[in-house]
């Protein structure tokens, strides 16, 4: 019978490799499946939309928008990667594109366009990072390409359960419409806390810009508490300012170790089922059941059921639908009515994590008893949030 | 875009709903239940806080 040894190579010296060599000798795997803690990162996956004018989340699952005070909100979209791209050759089809609107009136004090990215408390706390000490790290790495030559701001906020903890990072001056890779370091730090739970526990904002309100000479590469009026140094207003400028991102990557690995690509049905945990969208058609739900006729006026998603929710998700109509379909199907007219009856704990939505909605034309499903009669989209 | 909330009426066989309407002008209307960490009921306390209130059920 053959055998085959395996050896643990440690510098020079060689060693049978063994159960007692192997909990002596702790590998420092860096390719381990699951290492970025960023959900969608080369983004993938898209339920809400591709393009909105609309701040909030909006296309890109996990990312979103945010601004304050500007003349024309930005357009934000999925947008494909040009195939004679550096991004594109290692694997990246998708950015988040955000494009200028027309700030008339040039950049405001109060002025902010920000890009941002949420991450559960438990992710971080639970990532084998040691968030409180100073020669431990994790590594933040991405693709960014701007339209404008500019060096552009990004803070890392511990959203923190006393006083928020900031730090600042720089990616240097891009070159105009060249997808440039940056890497940084991040060290932890004794005033870290990352103990609440699903409860936002790290930020990452992509400052595109921000007014002299809540800038100023914020020191770069150092944890410290976040102060609401200098979060980062004062930064240049030529993107900002340029109408239809351009800004796009992808590849992020944030992964403990102070080593950027490759991107980490993941089956998109994998991606997919990561963001549900955030945001459930079903898109309806005219004549298609909504096939995730159970239904019964509660009396002649009213109908209860339940949606069941795919993954365990965050918390219990916000239900928005767009102005369409829907049905009961049973043995005596309803009348329509408005897919926005569901409502919330779950009748229990709230702060548990849900597996399904419970709802009333009133309508007519029916018999109590009857089980059914739910039918679109037109076109239109409902959407469960559980965003941070 | 402006954001109205709206209260729902009664339900007549378990007493008040435990969640709140939200009405954008595109159409999209939303209900938002009453979740602690849920991040729009975070926004609608934050609203209320701020001295105002819900409109009343039809």
């Amino acid at each position: 019978m053959s055998q085959t040894k395996a050896q643990l190579i440690s510098g020079t010296a060689t060693q049978d490799l063994t159960v007692a060599t192997i909990d002596a000798n702790t590998a420092n795997i860096t390719n381990r499946q699951g290492r970025n803690l960023i959900i969608n990162g080369n983004m993938q996956v898209a339920q809400r939309g591709t393009s909105s004018t609309e701040v909030g989340y909006h296309t890109v699952d996990r990312f979103r928008t945010q601004t304050s005070s500007v003349d024309e909100n930005p357009t934000q979209a999925q947008f494909d990667v040009n195939s004679l791209t550096n991004p594109y050759k290692l694997g990246f089809r998708k950015a988040y594109k955000i494009t200028n609107g027309n700030q008339t009136s040039g950049a405001g004090a109060g002025d902010l366009l920000r890009i941002v990215h949420s991450i559960e408390a438990q992710t971080i706390d639970e990532s084998g990072w040691n968030v409180l000490s100073g020669t431990s790290y994790v590594t933040l790495s991405f693709w960014v390409k701007s339209s404008v030559s500019q060096n552009f701001y990004v803070n890392l906020i511990n959203v923190h359960p006393a006083t928020n903890k900031n730090y600042v990072i720089e990616t240097g001056t891009l070159s105009a419409n060249t997808w440039t890779k940056i890497t940084k370091t991040i060290p932890g730090n004794a005033n870290l806390d990352f103990s609440t739970g699903v409860a936002e526990g790290l930020r990452l904002e992509w400052n595109l810009f921000r007014g002299t309100d809540t800038t100023g000479t914020r020191p770069l590469n150092a944890w410290a508490d976040l102060d609401s009026a200098d979060r980062i140094p004062n930064m240049d207003s030529t993107w900002y300012t340029t109408n239809n400028a351009t800004f796009e991102l992808t590849g992020v990557q944030l992964e403990v170790g102070s080593t950027a690995t490759d991107f980490e690509f993941i089956p998109f049905a994998d991606n997919l089922r990561a963001c549900q945990r955030y945001c459930y969208v079903y898109n309806v058609t005219t004549n298609n059941f909504i096939g995730n739900t159970s239904l019964f006729a509660n009396s002649t006026t009213a109908v209860k059921g339940a949606f069941f998603f795919p993954v365990t929710m965050r918390t219990y998700p916000t239900y928005s639908a767009d102005s369409f109509n829907i049905r009961f379909r049973a043995g005596n199907s309803s009348s329509n009515f408005n897919a926005n007219s569901l409502t919330h009856e779950m009748g229990d704990d709230l702060t548990s994590f849900p597996r399904h939505w419970g709802f009333t909605v009133s309508t007519s034309s029916i018999t109590g008893g009857q089980a059914g499903l739910l039918q679109g009669q037109a076109s239109g989209q409902i959407r469960f949030d559980s965003e941070i | 875009m402006a954001t109205r909330y709206k209260k729902y009426a009664d339900d007549p066989e378990t007493g008040a709903f435990q969640c709140i309407q939200r009405i954008e002008d595109n159409g999209v209307i939303s209900c938002i239940p009453f979740a602690p960490l849920n991040k729009d009921y975070k926004e609608y306390l934050a609203w209320v806080s701020e001295g105002n209130t819900p409109e009343e059920a039809d």
